[in-house]
């Protein structure tokens, strides 16, 4: 085992360790946290019998591992972005509405407390039903 | 076990009204064109009934501003002649667009950040039909509408033809309208009649007006500049009936500026059509 294989393996066993835990403890989603540690084990693998991967590209058809573990790298990174970005735009829609909230409750007091001869619409709270 | 599911639906029963803009599910459900508060047996296809001549329809003005401290106040006066219930978003600008608009006697909302457009308006109706009014005009901060062209928009609707009323630069007359704008705007146009079906002759335009209940269907999830597509996939999808009104759209230097470059266009585009796929 060569210095390279040991320094991946480290950073690995971290990631490892931290996504278990973290799987463990409830931080993370059982389902996120499930393929965190699945990924790493297989990277783990990879690092340590690179043999492995030759095998199952072959199986697969393509010539080198490397060129698995490229095309694996690839998706994986192109789900993780669109994932991220899925994410941002919800994260984007939850400030608004956060904002917006702040806003009118900020602007209501400019309104007239009763809303005279206003039967539709107004103050929220006499609208319930 | 079942306490809390009860309980949950109980409370969603209560606040459904004042949570309405605030739950993703009822944007799919907001579009049935009549809702739940309103009688059931009246057909949404129809006009909402005439105004009484004895009461004045509350109109509201909703201007979302952002960074326009430089017009505001004028915008502001020349709108007040011909409405004086005015409604400024201030979209978390870092000019002093705020604190001019709060020296007029205008209702000023601030967004502490910034959020877009179409996020600003969205505030603005809430804020609006909080206020009780009857009808809600939308109106560009950068000076280039008319506001003249206020009472042809409300006018339909105050008459009961039309729930919705759309500015439209090219049934009317535009100012100085740049080639490569008008180009664009045409993209935009077609655009909107490919994704929502409609035939509107002018997707683009900031000034449109809403009577109550069409208010009430308009929920922009859409923050950005993208609203404006999504604003006619609303009022298309209400059912309720709209119309255009030919406005005057003046192109000055400044608001030239404030407009939308080619590559932007893109970007709303995008924008919008990934809106559609997200819920």
């Amino acid at each position: 085992m060569n210095g390279f294989q040991v320094l991946i393996l480290s950073v690995l066993t971290l990631l490892f360790a931290a996504s278990l835990t973290a799987l463990l403890r409830g931080w993370s989603g059982r389902r996120e946290g499930i393929v965190w540690c699945g990924l790493c084990m297989i990277a783990a693998v990879a690092t340590i019998w690179p043999q492995v991967t030759v095998r199952v590209a072959n199986a697969l058809g393509i010539g080198r591992g490397a060129d698995l573990v490229f095309y694996c790298a690839v998706v994986v990174m192109m789900v993780g972005f669109w994932m991220t970005y899925i994410r941002l735009r919800y994260l984007r829609r939850d400030v608004t509405q956060l904002v917006r909230h702040i806003a009118l409750l900020e602007a209501r007091s400019q309104l007239p407390d009763a809303d005279p001869g206003d039967d539709s619409g107004g103050n929220p709270s006499s609208r319930q039903h | 076990m079942v306490w809390p599911l009860a309980k949950s639906a109980f409370d969603r029963l209560v606040d459904s009204d004042w949570a309405a803009g605030y739950d993703p599910q009822s944007i799919s459900r907001g579009f049935a064109g009549v809702r739940k508060n309103e009688p059931m047996t009246q057909p949404s296809t129809t006009a909402h009934d005439a105004f009484p001549a004895s009461r004045n329809p509350r109109v509201y003005v909703v201007i979302p501003a952002y960074n326009e401290a430089a017009v505001i106040a004028d915008v502001i006066t020349a709108v007040k002649a011909s409405c004086p219930d005015i409604i400024v978003v201030d979209d978390g600008s870092r000019d002093a667009t705020g604190a001019i608009a709060r020296r007029s006697s205008v209702y000023v909302i601030r967004h502490v950040i910034n959020r877009g457009q179409g996020a600003a308006l969205q505030t603005g109706i809430e804020f609006a039909l909080m206020a009780g009014a009857d009808i809600i005009v939308t109106f560009d901060a950068d000076g280039q509408h008319d506001a003249a062209d206020i009472s042809r928009l409300t006018a339909p609707i105050i008459a009961g033809a039309c729930d919705i009323a759309l500015g439209s630069r090219f049934l009317g007359e535009t100012i100085d309208l740049p080639a490569v704008r008008r180009l664009l705007l045409r993209a935009g146009i077609l655009f909107t009649r490919v994704t929502s079906g409609a035939a509107v002759s002018d997707t683009h335009n900031g000034l449109r007006a809403f009577s109550r209940r069409a208010a009430e269907c308009i929920r922009l999830r859409l923050d950005g500049m993208a609203h404006a597509s999504e604003i006619i996939d609303q009022v298309i999808r209400s059912g309720l009936p709209w119309r255009e009104i030919p406005v005057t759209i003046r192109y000055t230097d400044y608001s030239r500026t404030k407009g939308q470059s080619s590559r932007g266009a893109i970007k709303i585009a995008m924008h919008y059509l990934l809106g559609r796929v997200m819920r």
